[in-house]
């Protein structure tokens, strides 16, 4: 049945967890562009018998004009299909920008994207970017409602000397230690650091 | 301020430019569609918080109470808060709607000049994206953004869904069962 | 293209198979695997998925039946005991596909029994999901359709962020995108 593998990619995407990237799935798509191309192979050559045989497309609807039909409508059908995934990839993508930078990007994550949504990712980041610039605000931490200005966090990964707003913090693998809200939020989303709570 | 009646008073706390603010940023997170853009209340905001900062350099400067400054830092960090999450609310529903948006005139309206340059550059890139990964491999005559083919009499029909809201698109798939058959 | 219809679930719910009878010929399409010669012949009794079925059904060319999963059957049994009846194994896409099954062939009986069905299943679904313990869910969480499963979902999740708010607790978070397991912490 056509549209059976396009929409095979749809329920791949909706099966992996909300917020998260399963691969690109090059294969398939290859499989559905392959498909499309023998849609329009089968419509053409089908319109072309027609015009031999002089039949008038729009008043004599024969079996010929329905079979170009069903082709078109496979077509439409599969462009929706990859237009969505695509479409519902990016703005994936698109919430990424806000909490990891496109140089920070684990290669884990990296190699689900595919070439063009690689790019994408870069080019929307930098747009964010240039929007805070332009404001001169930075918009990807205060995530959530301010309690107290410091929290006790916990270093998970070794992360060294690092300049933060109001000291120069070794921040060591394994160490607790009390820092500023905003300067410890971007460690927490990279992962690199926990919330502690008491 | 104390000899004026509680009304006046009343009156006048509900208008500060931080309750104003924290009324645009509810409504903007409450909203389905972009708002617009309160770009004075901004600006107020912004000078309020600078000038809140430099208040609280000075009493540190001065050795004044540890208690006193962090409640004016901790009065900064609210106002902080809300006008950052205002500010992302929106961009993140441009980055949503942004197609939308461009098309509706009174909509596009709405936004800052700041948020306008952004859309701009978001639609332009998605639209690459799009044409990179699908479109250019689609045989000819499908190749349109706005039109499933040539021979299609009309545009996609398609409604994007404009709400994202869980409840929003709860209660209306409820109310639309029940209109269509009770 | 800002047109462009990118919901996944109204894309699959078009997947659904529904039954038709062709009235016309059909040339040159290989819809259906055991068709060696590529044409369909009229009167041929198939199923369609929904997108195609309904398009064709539009211009005359098949007309499209009532699907089995609104059917007598089912309708009994949602009027015995409606909150434990396995509908997905039916169609997953139950309430959608009946919306738009009515939409297209003017048919009294589904409408009702969309809205008696979801009535019925909407309740038990809430209470569920703010009482049962997570170990009895699965077996009920294969009863329900896609919707219900969303709505299961954002019930069980707006109950757990309440109590998150009570009890307090860490507020900051790891992207999700990497994933939700912490690291390993090397010794």
């Amino acid at each position: 049945m056509y549209g059976r593998k396009a929409s095979q990619l749809l329920k791949e995407f909706v099966s992996g967890e909300p917020g998260q990237l399963t691969g690109f799935n090059n294969d398939v798509f290859a499989q559905v562009i392959e498909e499309c191309d023998g849609n329009i192979l089968h419509l053409q050559a089908l319109l072309r018998k027609m015009q031999e045989e002089g039949s008038n497309n729009q008043t004599n609807k024969n079996a010929d004009h329905f079979g170009a039909l069903v082709h078109h409508l496979s077509l439409v059908r599969n462009k929706r299909c990859l237009m969505a995934y695509v479409y519902n990839r990016a703005e994936v993508i698109q919430n990424l920008g806000w909490t990891i930078k496109h140089a920070d990007l684990p290669a884990a994550v990296k190699e689900k994207l595919s070439i063009s949504e690689n790019e994408y990712f870069g080019k929307h980041s930098s747009n964010l970017q240039s929007y805070m610039l332009d404001l001169n605000l930075d918009l990807a931490v205060d995530m959530v409602p301010p309690k107290d200005p410091y929290i006790k966090v916990r270093v998970l990964e070794e992360i060294g000397e690092v300049l933060l707003s109001d000291q120069i913090a070794n921040l060591a693998m394994h160490s607790i230690l009390f820092l500023k809200r905003i300067d410890a939020e971007s460690f927490i989303s990279q992962g690199k650091m926990e919330e502690l709570t008491s | 301020m104390e000899s004026e009646g509680t009304d006046d008073y009343e009156t006048l706390i509900s208008t500060t430019d931080a309750d104003l603010l924290k009324r645009s940023w509810r409504n903007e997170k409450a909203a389905p569609e972009i708002l617009q853009f309160q770009s004075s209340l901004v600006q107020r905001s912004r000078e309020q918080i600078q000038l809140m900062e430099e208040t609280v350099e000075e009493l540190i400067a001065n050795d004044e109470d540890p208690l006193t400054v962090s409640l004016y830092q901790m009065d900064i960090d609210r106002t902080l808060f809300l006008l950052r999450s205002y500010l992302r609310t929106r961009l993140q529903k441009i980055e949503k709607f942004m197609f939308h948006i461009q098309k509706a005139e009174d909509l596009w309206a709405r936004l800052s000049r700041q948020e306008q340059k952004f859309a701009k550059q978001s639609i332009e890139d998605l639209k690459t994206h799009l044409e990179q990964s699908v479109l250019s491999k689609l045989p000819d005559r499908y190749q349109s953004h706005l039109k499933q083919s040539v021979i299609s009499e009309e545009a996609d029909m398609g409604i994007f869904f404009y709400l994202n809201c869980t409840y929003i698109q709860i209660c209306m798939f409820a109310n639309n069962l029940i209109s269509m058959f009770s | 293209m800002g047109q462009y219809h990118h919901d996944i679930d109204d894309i699959l719910a078009d997947e659904e198979l529904v039954p038709a009878v062709f009235l016309e010929a059909v040339n040159g399409v290989g819809l259906f695997e055991s068709n060696d010669t590529n044409r369909v012949e009229p009167r041929s009794k198939v199923e369609l998925p929904f997108w195609l079925a309904s398009e064709l059904h539009l211009r005359h060319v098949t007309s499209v039946t009532i699907p089995p999963c609104f059917g007598k059957k089912t309708q009994e049994e949602i009027g015995a005991d409606g909150a434990h009846v396995d509908l997905r194994s039916r169609c997953s896409y139950f309430y959608e596909l009946g919306c738009k099954i009515v939409q297209l062939i003017n048919e009294k009986t589904i409408g009702s029994l969309l809205l008696v069905a979801f009535q019925t299943r909407y309740k038990e679904v809430l209470i569920k999901a703010h009482t049962s313990a997570s170990a009895l869910a699965p077996k009920y969480l294969s009863l329900l359709t896609k919707e219900e499963t969303k709505l299961y979902e954002a019930a069980k999740s707006s109950t757990e962020a309440f109590k998150t708010w009570r009890m307090g607790g860490p507020r900051f978070q790891k992207a999700s995108v990497l994933g939700r397991k912490r690291k390993p912490v090397r010794e």
